[in-house]
């Protein structure tokens, strides 16, 4: 018995057919680099709470698609949370349309701190392709204080894991 | 010259509500109702209603003016429902008037925009409307209430607890069971329409596609298909090809992951799980063909940009596989009885609702309508591929579920099709040019229902009116009638059964 399980341990070819495992995507493995540096950057986990500012809805499916079985993020300690109250980071989209220009304020407010709040995608930077619009206020910054951007239209997910993380570095170095 | 299937008839606004009836009881469906500012061109602004049937590719059109001195006509609602919103908008947007319209609350302009100011008249300045706007004005909206013994209100949003779109939903609710849902949406109303007239025809493309993330290539292409049509530019087989299949990948991944999310509205976690993974490697497949996973910057005026084609070889077995695990999948979930159980019964919107409402999509289809823009008005290859149109009767959670996973084998069948011919022709036709004055319509099914775009040119051969009327416009206002009676915690459930956008919606 004992002798099996040495055997199965060392031997070359793994058990369960696991060479035949398809590779890894590129972009899980990027994502999965990433999020891996969040525990050299932190020591803990992170919690965002995502706001919807009149986004075209493409950067909430890439987040979403983060939680996935194929990116996973989840077991590197970063989650997408219900409510700021719960939150480290605010992750806002869109360009800000007028009626949600309230809403993120408040939900900044609601915010502990310390916060860090990030302008996903184009538009939330400064109103991205609908920049001229009448309803919108092209760009988070000009609505609550925002502390990095992830550019994108949408950023795929590995950029947007890279783009939390390279703003949580910088704000834990200063 | 107006393109050959769209019939106008210019009437007296007098007679434009029984007209409009008058083709409604002719089982013909409402398509849209949208007005113009014309008065550059004839000193008058219109009002388009656009009827077809869901066999016999015509549209008609019915069409009058209005001057300044008086922007009142009879209103078309209280004879034909579904015009209900239409109205709203275009007095929101326009004030024209539909004088006898049982709800005239405001639509889509929220309080902190001056209401005197219409938005979408051409000789309104973007610097003007701003300018009028005032974000610490109250907001004077009135939400239907009910009243009675034990009746409570819960509001919810517009920042909702998952990662997803904002809107305002005010229940009222007497324990745990829901009488009645208002639904305040347009938070993400940015003014996208007016956007479209300040940007030539081309780079209206990449607006288009930004209108609603996940439906970006049905969009662009009924853009493009309008502007086409419009400036009698005729596209390549090849491209014709291109966008029939980038369609229905776009459906694939939309319907296999709206199916995948049920599941989250029943708290099914491996069947989550499931149905996102399978929607994930149809984004990486979206990826590997067009370098995009939302399949953007492949439309252009003229045709596309990429031959996708070439990659034949590298997409078959890709799709080989979703195709055989999204049938395991469908199974698994069949046979997961407490899954199923609360799909069944779940937020059903009755035949006669839906028609009367204008229903489109698999909403439409999970209640026994049957309409399907590509089997109404065959477009790009539609009307050379062996398909049916997906119908069920109950329309509850569970048949709009069904009509999906239906319209998902087909799409493998259509896309298997396209695989083994060969198209031929370029990427793009370069001879095009934009008459002034000229108008058209372009459309297509999306994932969500029927997508149209009516374009008019003007003096200057620019866009001089947009109209983009997305499939989640027409069915927001059926979600309070399907979640009638339903208990507050099946909201989530019935919601994701629809899965409108907001976004395209608010526009």
């Amino acid at each position: 018995m004992i002798k099996e399980v040495l055997s199965n341990l060392f031997r070359k070819k793994p058990a369960l057919g696991l060479d035949e495992m398809p590779a890894i995507p590129k972009e899980a493995a990027d994502v999965a680099e990433e999020a891996g540096r969040l525990s050299a950057i932190f020591k803990r986990s992170i919690r965002i709470r995502q706001v919807d500012a009149g986004s075209c809805n493409a950067c909430e499916w890439e987040c979403t698609a983060l939680s996935n079985p194929v990116y996973d993020v989840q077991r590197f300690g970063i989650d997408f949370v219900a409510s700021p109250r719960h939150a480290d980071v605010l992750l806002v989209t869109g360009p800000v349309s007028l009626p949600m220009a309230e809403a993120l304020k408040k939900t900044y407010m609601a915010t502990p701190e310390p916060k860090i709040v990030i302008a996903c995608g184009d538009c939330a930077k400064n109103g991205g392709v609908y920049k001229g619009a009448y309803g919108v206020l092209e760009g988070a910054g000009n609505v609550v204080p925002v502390d990095g951007h992830i550019p994108g239209c949408p950023p795929s997910p590995s950029a947007i894991i890279k783009g939390i993380l390279d703003v949580l570095e910088s704000a834990v170095k200063t | 010259m107006n393109p050959a299937n769209e019939r106008y008839i210019e009437i007296d606004r007098a007679v434009f509500a029984s007209a409009c009836a008058g083709l409604f009881d002719q089982k013909k469906l409402l398509r849209a109702i949208f007005a113009s500012d014309e008065r550059e061109l004839d000193g008058r602004l219109k009002v388009y209603a656009v009827f077809s049937p869901s066999e016999g590719d015509v549209f008609n059109i019915l069409t009058f003016g209005l001057t300044e001195e008086d922007l009142s006509y009879e209103s078309v609602t209280p004879l034909v429902p579904a015009a209900h919103w239409y109205e709203r908008e275009m007095r929101d947007m326009f004030g024209i008037v539909p004088s006898g319209h049982p709800d005239l609350r405001p639509l889509c302009l929220h309080g902190m925009y001056d209401r005197t100011i219409y938005t979408l008249r051409r000789d309104v300045t973007v610097d003007e409307i701003r300018k009028a706007s005032d974000l610490a004005r109250e907001d004077d909206y009135h939400f239907l209430d009910m009243k009675g013994e034990g009746v409570y209100e819960i509001p919810v949003g517009p920042v909702h607890a998952g990662v997803i779109e904002p809107g305002h939903f005010r229940f009222s609710a007497v324990g745990e069971t829901i009488y009645h849902l208002d639904p305040r949406l347009f938070y993400t109303h940015k003014g996208t329409e007016k956007l479209f007239e300040s940007r030539s025809f081309e780079d209206g493309v990449f607006l288009s596609e930004r209108i609603s993330g996940v439906a970006s290539f049905s969009h662009s292409s009924a853009y493009c298909m309008a502007v086409e049509r419009m400036a009698g530019a005729e596209i390549t087989p090849l491209a014709t090809a291109v966008r029939t299949l980038l369609i229905e990948l776009e459906r694939l991944y939309n319907h296999i992951g709206d199916i995948g999310n049920l599941c989250a509205g029943t708290g099914f976690a491996v069947g989550y799980a499931k149905g996102a993974l399978l929607k994930e490697t149809l984004m990486a497949l979206n990826e590997r063909l067009t370098g995009s996973r939302y399949l953007r910057d492949v439309n252009v005026i003229g045709g596309v940009t990429r031959d996708v084609f070439i990659k034949t070889n590298e997409t078959q077995p890709t799709l080989n596989k979703v195709k055989n695990e999204f049938k395991e999948f469908m199974d698994f979930l069949q046979n997961s009885v407490s899954h199923i159980e609360r799909l069944e019964d779940a937020g059903v919107l009755p035949k006669e609702i839906a028609r009367k409402m204008g229903a489109t999509g698999p909403a439409a289809r999970a209640s026994g309508i049957d309409d399907d823009i590509r089997k109404a008005h065959p477009h790009l290859m539609y009307g050379s591929l062996a398909f049916d149109t997906k119908t069920r009767r109950a329309g509850d959670v569970y048949c709009r579920m069904m009509v999906r996973a239906d319209e998902v084998e087909s799409s493998f069948s259509i896309i298997e099709s396209l695989l083994e011919q060969r198209h031929g022709g370029g990427l793009l036709v370069p001879d095009y040019k934009f008459t002034p004055g000229s108008q058209a319509l372009g459309y297509t099914e999306g994932p969500r229902g029927s997508i149209f775009y009516w374009v008019k040119s003007g003096k200057d051969g620019r866009p001089l009116r947009v109209k983009a009327r997305s499939a989640s416009f027409c069915n927001w206002p059926l979600m309070p009638f399907a979640i009638n009676g339903n208990i507050v915690p099946d909201f989530p459930l019935v919601n994701k059964s629809f899965n409108l956008s907001y976004s395209g919606c608010d526009l």
